[in-house]
Formats: structure tokens, sequence, C-alpha cells
């Protein structure tokens, strides 16, 4: 269809969105895009997220840490941004996430927010407590693995053996 | 257009400079804090948490866990976040938690009761020693005109538990919601004081403040309550730690040196 003349266009805002889960976890951007949709029905209601958006733009991650910058309409941008801030799983993998910020183009979103993925990650044994544990390591932030699943640490909390 | 994404960035520096308030106690602005559950208990440790808290743009870190294993003062310079040590007590019965409130109330700034019975409930909201009722809704607890009087009289925070809305789906969350407006129009109806939290039990769990206000606003809290009840936390923090220092003889009175003019 031809698209519409610029001043009856939806005015969008681009939410840069920062992730963090466990390493090792993968997270996909199809996965990604249909829990930000969960999330949106799920607290705004179908018209409140048809009002939104919600519509993941760019996506990447890799190593625990991840960036996403998601459209939403101009007026939506807190209801979306409560919507992100209740996803906290994609596939039953825990996500940390943070709106770093919203911009009005997606160019200015990338530069402004994004690319700034994460550091270099390293993997070592640890002492933990008193424990010799797998390590993680990225940019002062340790995950440890624990037997009953991961603990976030920093290089403060452990000594190398 | 552009103010916009200006205005995002700017708020985010202004947050983090905000943390300055909280060594200063003549502030009457405190930065947004957040009370966490640390490990053992929680799933990261103080000073993840606290590194999360800074670039999220928190001011505060409330530890609710006893047991947690940390050093506030080289957190605090490392990180410019305020780390405050706290309890949050967990007992079946008012009476085996009094007995917790006499024995923690010395050694922590902040003491807080988890919630969840109407006699839990009842007891944190009647104690002039508790600073903070944690979780009121949660499980079989239920709230009601005369214990947001009680709080209001005796001080004691209500607090405003998000963690169900950012983190439960389906009936566990509409319930918890429920709980929320009820909660909500009591505390406002009666004036009681409050916080909000997240309830985070890992730095996964965490919620930017801005984040926390968005959530607070879609679900019928107005925005600057939110904020209010972020910031009481770290109000608490420094008026306890002000009780607690030696100078401190009672609200109004404490011991100053002489003038050297009176010589």
């Amino acid at each position: 269809m031809k698209h519409l003349p610029k001043h009856v266009r939806p005015r969008w805002r681009y939410l840069a969105v920062g992730i963090e889960t466990w390493p090792g976890a993968s997270l996909s951007r199809g996965a990604f895009q249909r829990e930000a949709w969960y999330a949106a029905q799920n607290l705004l209601g179908d018209a409140g997220s048809a009002d939104a958006d919600v519509t993941v733009v760019r996506f990447s991650h890799a190593a625990g840490a991840g960036e996403a910058a998601v459209r939403a309409r101009r007026d939506e941008v807190d209801a979306t941004r409560a919507a992100l801030a209740c996803l906290d799983a994609v596939d039953g993998t825990p996500v940390g996430l943070r709106v770093r910020g919203v911009s009005g183009t997606i160019r200015a979103c990338e530069e402004r927010y994004l690319g700034r993925a994460g550091g270099i990650r390293d993997e070592r044994d640890v002492v933990f407590g008193t424990d010799r544990r797998r390590g993680h390591a990225r940019d002062g932030a340790v995950d440890i693995e624990t037997p009953s699943g991961f603990v976030g640490a920093t290089d403060a909390d452990i000594s190398d053996t | 257009m552009s103010d916009g994404p200006g205005a995002d960035g700017t708020d985010g520096v202004s947050d983090a400079a905000g943390t300055d308030d909280a060594s200063d106690d003549g502030g009457t602005s405190h930065p947004p804090y957040e009370a966490v559950t640390a490990h053992p208990e929680g799933d990261a440790t103080v000073s993840r948490y606290v590194r999360a808290a800074r670039e999220y743009g928190f001011g505060g870190v409330v530890v609710r866990t006893r047991g947690a294993e940390f050093d506030a003062d080289a957190l605090e310079s490392r990180y410019g976040v305020d780390v405050v040590p706290a309890v949050e007590i967990a007992a079946d019965a008012p009476d085996s938690a009094s007995g917790s409130v006499g024995n923690f109330r010395p050694e922590f700034p902040l003491l807080s009761v988890r919630g969840g019975t109407d006699a839990l409930n009842r007891f944190a909201v009647e104690q002039d020693r508790v600073d903070v009722l944690a979780r009121p809704m949660a499980g079989d607890g239920d709230f009601n005109h005369v214990l947001a009087k009680a709080a209001a009289t005796h001080g004691t925070r209500v607090e405003f538990d998000f963690g169900p809305v950012l983190r439960a789906s389906g009936g566990r969350r509409v319930k918890a919601l429920k709980g929320l407006r009820k909660l909500r129009e009591l505390v406002f109806q009666y004036d009681a004081p409050f916080v909000v939290s997240g309830r985070p039990a890992s730095h996964l769990e965490l919620r930017a403040p801005r984040d926390l206000v968005a959530v607070g606003e879609a679900v019928g809290f107005p925005a600057d309550a939110v904020r209010a009840g972020l910031a009481e936390w770290g109000r608490l923090a420094a008026r306890n730690r002000e009780r607690q220092s030696d100078s401190f003889i009672s609200p109004g009175v404490r011991l100053g040196g002489c003038e050297e003019d009176d010589r």
C-alpha cells in the first residue's frame, strides 16, 4: 500500500533496552519479542498493548549480556517502559532488563545507547566463600556456578585459586 | 523531538549525582533506594546488587538479609551507593517476632517485619520499634482501617510490594494487584507512611527507579508516590543512623560540644 504522507504517520519512539542473563543462556530475538508482547498484553491488556506497539526492531545477545531497541508509540512510552519492566524471563531464562534511554529514531537510539555490548568474558576457577567454584567474569561482575544455580557476585567477593 | 533522548540522558546523570544527598542528612530529598534479598537467601551478593544499583540509578541499597556478608563502607566508597544493613524478621507469630525485634533493634539501622498474616501485620504496625511492615498482603495477610491508623500513629512504614506485579502472572498477579489497590486506598486515606520495593532476589530482578515508577503508574499509583516510597528507605536509614549515633539523646536533643566563647 502507498505509504502515508509524513504528517499522518505515527510518531515512534525507540527504547534502548539493556539485557542481562546468566552466562550460557541463549536468547533469540523471536522469543524476546514474544515475551515482550506477552508482558505488554498481561499488564496493559489487548487495547493498551496494541496502542503501545512494543515491536523489537534491534536485538543482540551473547554470553549473558545483550541489548535491544523496542519501538513504541510516542504517547505510550511510559506504558511500554512498564510492560518491559514486567518482562522477567524469556523461555524460563531469567532476564535483567533496563531501559537505557529513549530516542526518536533508530539511528539515534543505536548511536546513543546501543553498541556497548559487554567487555571480555573470562571463565576460570575461583574461591567463593570457602568453596572452589567455576566463575564467569565480565567487567568486574562474576557469575558463580553453585550446586543450587548461579550466584551473582563481583571481583570483591572472590579470590583466585 | 531531540528533547526526548536529551531528557532521558540527563535524568540518568542527575539520578547518579543525587547520591551525594544520601550522606548529607540535612538534605530534604533522598535518592531512590531498593531493598534487596542478598546471598545466601538471594542469588546475588550485596556487592553485585550495589554494582547494578549504581548502573540503574539507585542512590542506595537496603540489605534485608541478616546473614549477608559485606563491608558497607568499602562498597560505598567503591561504587558511590549507600549501603544500609537491615534485617527482615520472618516469624510465625508475634511473640517470636517480638523477641527478634528486641534482639536486632540495637544492631541494625533498619528493621522490618515480614507480614503476611493478620496477627503479624497487626503486631508490626503497633510497634514503635518496627520501621517497616514488609509485604503485608502476601499469603493470608490482610489490611484494614484499624491497621492503617495504627501505622500512622506508630510510624511503621507499610511496604508496597511490586514483586508479584513484576514477576507473577495470571491469577496470582491479579490477586496481588487487588491487594495492592486495597492497601493503597487505605494507606493514602489514613496518611500512613509507606515504602515501595520490587523485592528483588537477584540482580536480574532489579528494576530501575524510572521503570518502577512506570509500573506503578500502570497499576494506579501516582508517580510521585512511587518516587517518595523509594526515597523513604533512605530517609528512614538516615534518621535511624542519627538516632544510633552517640550524640543523640532524644528527638531534638543532642549532645553538642561547648562553644569556645562560653569559656
